[in-house]
């Protein structure tokens, strides 16, 4: 699948893949697994995904950020299966015109990301237990609910 | 009609890979949910913030379930 893959994310393949003569920006952010978590110590992460729908959601929020932000491309890779300390759980690389765009583009896509796509991350910690992760920081008890992009619109 | 669930992440410690819930006519996805809550009461708190995805699609809760194929019941997203 496109946007999922079980094997290690080659970034720096993407990013070299990603030229356009159009693009003055290119903006590539990674995200990497931790050593810690809220003062736990970590020793690696596992994702989950519902992955065709997961992947059907990357393609069409890639999409949206394309015609939304004027870029002139746009990637995002998700893994799935064990992911070490430093390896890189997500890219996203975003290409435009001018800097702004490409910046505001690739936060948009990763905020959907996150909140969005049915994807898991099963953290394991040094003392041996583990835990179902929850990215969700809202205040409100019922935003789950709000079945689209809730985060990003407040940031706006 | 007895309805086959998926289950994804931290609910499998509660229903396992997947699990099956008997649906009369008229009942709605919420309806699912509620009844999922009385198979493992300990979920409950969980399944208030599930969504349930049919055909790959997002559907909302307060719909009759209509369609025969396989559900999805998602966790919140915690992927990144």
């Amino acid at each position: 699948m496109k946007h999922i893959q079980n094997t290690a994310i080659n970034y720096s393949e993407l990013f070299d893949d990603f030229r356009h003569p159009h693009s003055g920006a290119v903006v590539l952010f990674s995200g990497e697994v931790r050593d810690n978590n809220k003062g736990r110590a970590v020793t690696h992460l596992e994702y989950e995904a519902y992955a065709p729908m997961a992947n059907k959601m990357i393609s069409e929020i890639l999409e949206e950020a394309k015609s939304r932000f004027k870029l002139n491309q746009a990637a995002c890779v998700h893994r799935v299966g064990r992911v070490e300390i430093s390896g890189c759980a997500v890219v996203v690389i975003t290409g435009s015109g001018h800097r702004k765009e490409a910046y505001d583009a690739n936060r948009y896509i990763i905020d959907r990301v996150k909140n969005e796509v049915p994807i898991w991350k099963h953290e394991f910690f040094a003392d041996g237990t583990s835990e179902w992760g929850q990215n969700c920081d809202c205040v409100s008890n019922d935003h789950h609910n709000h079945q689209h992009h809730h985060h990003y619109e407040r940031a706006e | 009609m007895n309805r086959k669930i998926v289950c994804f992440a931290g609910l499998k410690k509660f229903f396992g890979d997947e699990t099956s819930v008997e649906v009369a006519p008229e009942e709605s996805y919420a309806n699912l949910l509620e009844k999922l809550g009385e198979l493992n009461p300990e979920a409950k708190e969980v399944l208030t913030s599930c969504r349930i995805a049919v055909n790959e699609k997002f559907v909302p809760l307060d719909e009759t379930i209509k369609d025969q194929t396989t559900l999805f019941l998602i966790p919140p997203s915690s992927g990144g």
